[in-house]
């Protein structure tokens, strides 16, 4: 709890530092990578992640120590030859997208680990700080580092902001924007070195290795919740910013502990949510809504039940009957049971049930539309009476008060259904 | 049957065009007069969709050239406006219907500069000539492949151009749209605008056309619909492809190596 206080209240500098360099830095990444996750291009991201591990290691030769301008730049044009190569072989070869990214990875990781690994026997005290490159470390970042690493987040944010429209464009519909004269090659381009960028100044805090969870995740989870690109890119935003601090918490709680694979989990934990509860798309949403429908079934046919044991000149029904009527479905019956006695559809007197006048009006209403859809089906799809009963049974606790009144109207208000039984409808006062 | 016009919108000069080792459209010349609803007709593979494609200079021909209100397309491309192919992008793109019709305004806007008001009242009003203003704050996934359609033509029509391209708009149409589009479309032209429309159904193409171009590999016939509509014709487009240009253009592929590019 102290270090919960210590580290939420900013009382140290370098807290405050890198919890700013992680939050330009979430911005910048789940930007870009919500454009690259809806061009689907998630993997490329992938790809140039584990890409820029030689050319820090080149950096680092070059520089002999940690300087961040060698191994930024290093990283960025390891990262650029990488895409380089990846589209020249899309270019000029018949190697699918999937064969050409596992190729390029795999190749660059591996030459950028014999590289680190020919660096750490060769007993440069500096070495060990670039271990963290393949975990990242966002505690151990120093000052200067973050002012490069926060720098170039910012341009990536103003750039992506600007030409909002014109990466829209390149996404959703690239060939428009050719015959309409943007220069959709350089645009994309554009997006490929910001691209890089995000990846470079991640790599650090997040690694090598888990960097592309960083791009694409924030965006993915923000998907299940919106339908339009601003709340999305602004979503998945909140959710990388929130995450990156949050791992960045745990690392400096726990010592010896790599940030990447706990923003990693948080990120994946707010993926996991979005995926359960999200509304329309949330799979638990849809299970209960699924549930709920399911019930108003059931209840929508106990209804027409007693209805239909009216017509016949009955009160009511014993709920013996009822019982009789859904075998196995005990349960369910008592639930539908209870329900309609609270919206007050049916009175129950001991075991016999009977429709309240409130009652009768909504299960007049439903025989009405699943006789009025067995008409339909009749007689403008041609389908036999003894076919049309199933498909109503469905339908009919769908069709809304619009549609009742389109089916009335194309039926010409009838008065019987296809197996000669009345048309309910209340009588005009 | 190749009827060439004076002062024409389009001129399409010697054009061939072929993808990679592939020949698709051999030699095509021919010149449209303005303000005229021109149907593009030909079998599957005839090289229909190519031929605007290389209009709009999306595909680079191997040789010959397009020109443009006798211009180089690219002096012009203001004036042009292009519907490509509905299955061409991915309608789970997060964007509503007002989104993609606001597309149609980026031309003039150029770069960096973002779309305002009247941008926005440019777009309902495209969306209301085609019948959609109930749409525009509905998410495209959730619009019917006829729907999908008229989102794309409102946004042609918010580039206001003066030629119009569309690569088969009425794939998916029912009748009604379809002929409420072409009514749409004959107004364009009555209006001086010039439409061209990539098109399958011969029967509709009949009555609502001025001008056809019949393709197949290569141009059959391209002039007003009475000249150029007879049996003959319908034959040459129809009627299978010229089994020694198909040798021709095997032959090519499995050199791996096109002579007609230089």
């Amino acid at each position: 709890m102290e270090d919960f206080v210590y580290f939420f209240t900013f009382q140290d500098p370098s807290i405050l530092w890198v919890v700013l360099g992680i939050t330009l830095l979430g911005i910048g990444s789940a930007y870009v990578g919500t454009f690259s996750f809806l061009d689907k291009k998630a993997l490329l991201g992938d790809a140039i992640s584990h890409a820029v591990l030689p050319g820090i290691c080149l950096g680092f030769m070059m520089a002999g120590e940690k300087n961040p301008v060698y191994i930024v730049t290093g990283a960025f044009l390891s990262g650029g030859v990488a895409t380089f190569l990846s589209s020249w072989l899309k270019r000029n070869t018949k190697l699918s997208d999937d064969t050409i990214i596992a190729t390029i990875l795999s190749v660059f990781f591996g030459f950028g680990i014999v590289l680190l690994t020919s660096l750490q026997k060769s007993g440069n005290p500096e070495i060990a700080g670039l271990n963290s490159f393949i975990f990242g470390n966002a505690i151990g970042i120093s000052e200067a580092d973050l002012m490069l690493y926060g720098g170039l987040s910012l341009a990536i944010i103003v750039v992506l902001t600007l030409m909002l429209k014109e990466f829209r464009l390149m996404v959703f519909d690239p060939q428009y924007g050719k015959a309409i004269g943007f220069p959709m090659k350089f645009i994309s381009f554009l997006f490929n070195v910001l691209m890089i960028l995000a990846v470079v100044i991640g790599i650090q805090a997040i690694g090598v290795v888990l960097m592309a969870a960083l791009l694409i995740t924030p965006g993915a989870a923000a998907r299940f919740w919106t339908d339009r690109l601003n709340p999305l890119l602004i979503l998945a935003a909140v959710f990388s910013v929130l995450s990156g601090i949050l791992g960045t918490y745990v690392s400096f709680v726990l010592p010896q502990m790599p940030t990447g694979p706990w923003v990693v989990v948080f990120l994946s934990m707010f993926a996991l949510i979005s995926f359960l509860i999200s509304p329309k798309s949330g799979i638990l949403f849809r299970y209960f809504s699924r549930k709920k429908y399911l019930r108003k079934t059931h209840r929508d046919h106990l209804m027409k039940a007693l209805y239909k044991a009216k017509e016949e000149g009955k009160d009511g029904l014993l709920i013996e009957e009822i019982y009789e009527l859904y075998p196995f479905q005990k349960a369910e019956t008592d639930k539908s049971i209870r329900d309609l006695n609270k919206i007050g559809f049916i009175s129950k007197n001991q075991s016999f049930i009977n429709l309240t006048e409130k009652g009768i009006s909504e299960a007049m209403r439903i025989v009405r539309l699943h006789r009025l859809w067995e008409l339909y089906l009749n007689e403008s799809m041609n389908i036999a009476p003894d076919h049309v009963h199933d498909s109503a049974e469905q339908l009919e606790h769908l069709i809304t008060p619009e549609l009742e009144t389109l089916l009335e109207k194309r039926l010409n208000y009838p008065i019987l259904d296809p197996h000669r039984e009345p048309i309910p409808r209340p009588d005009k006062p | 049957m190749i009827t060439q016009v004076e002062n024409p919108v389009l001129e399409i000069h010697d054009l061939t065009v072929s993808y990679d080792q592939n020949p698709v459209l051999w030699n095509v010349d021919l010149s449209l007069p303005a303000g005229s609803l021109v149907g593009i007709l030909g079998p599957n593979g005839a090289g229909k969709s190519t031929l605007i494609k290389a209009v709009m200079g999306l595909i680079t021909p191997t040789s010959g050239y397009v020109k443009v209100f006798d211009k180089p397309l690219n002096d012009v491309r203001a004036r042009i406006s292009y519907v490509p192919q509905r299955e061409s992008v991915d309608w789970n793109f997060p964007a509503s219907v007002l989104d993609v019709v606001m597309m149609g305004t980026y031309g003039k806007l150029g770069l960096f500069r973002r779309p305002g008001k009247k941008e926005k009242e440019l777009a309902l009003k495209c969306l209301e000539q085609v019948g959609m203003s109930g749409f525009a704050g509905r998410q495209i996934s959730e619009l019917s492949g006829g729907q999908q359609q008229r989102v794309f033509i409102a946004r042609a029509l918010a580039q206001e151009a003066d030629l119009y391209l569309m690569d088969e708009p009425f794939a998916g149409v029912d009748m009604s749209t379809e002929t409420a589009i072409f009514q749409l479309l004959q107004e364009m032209t009555a209006s001086g605008k010039t439409v061209i429309v990539v098109h399958h159904d011969i029967h509709s193409a009949m009555t609502f056309f001025d001008w056809l171009i019949m393709l197949n590999l290569h141009l059959v016939a391209s002039g007003p619909k009475e000249l150029v509509m007879n049996e003959e014709m319908l034959r040459k487009t129809y009627g299978g492809k010229l089994n020694l240009l198909t040798r021709v253009t095997d032959l090519i592929r499995q050199k791996d190596f096109n002579p007609l590019k230089s």
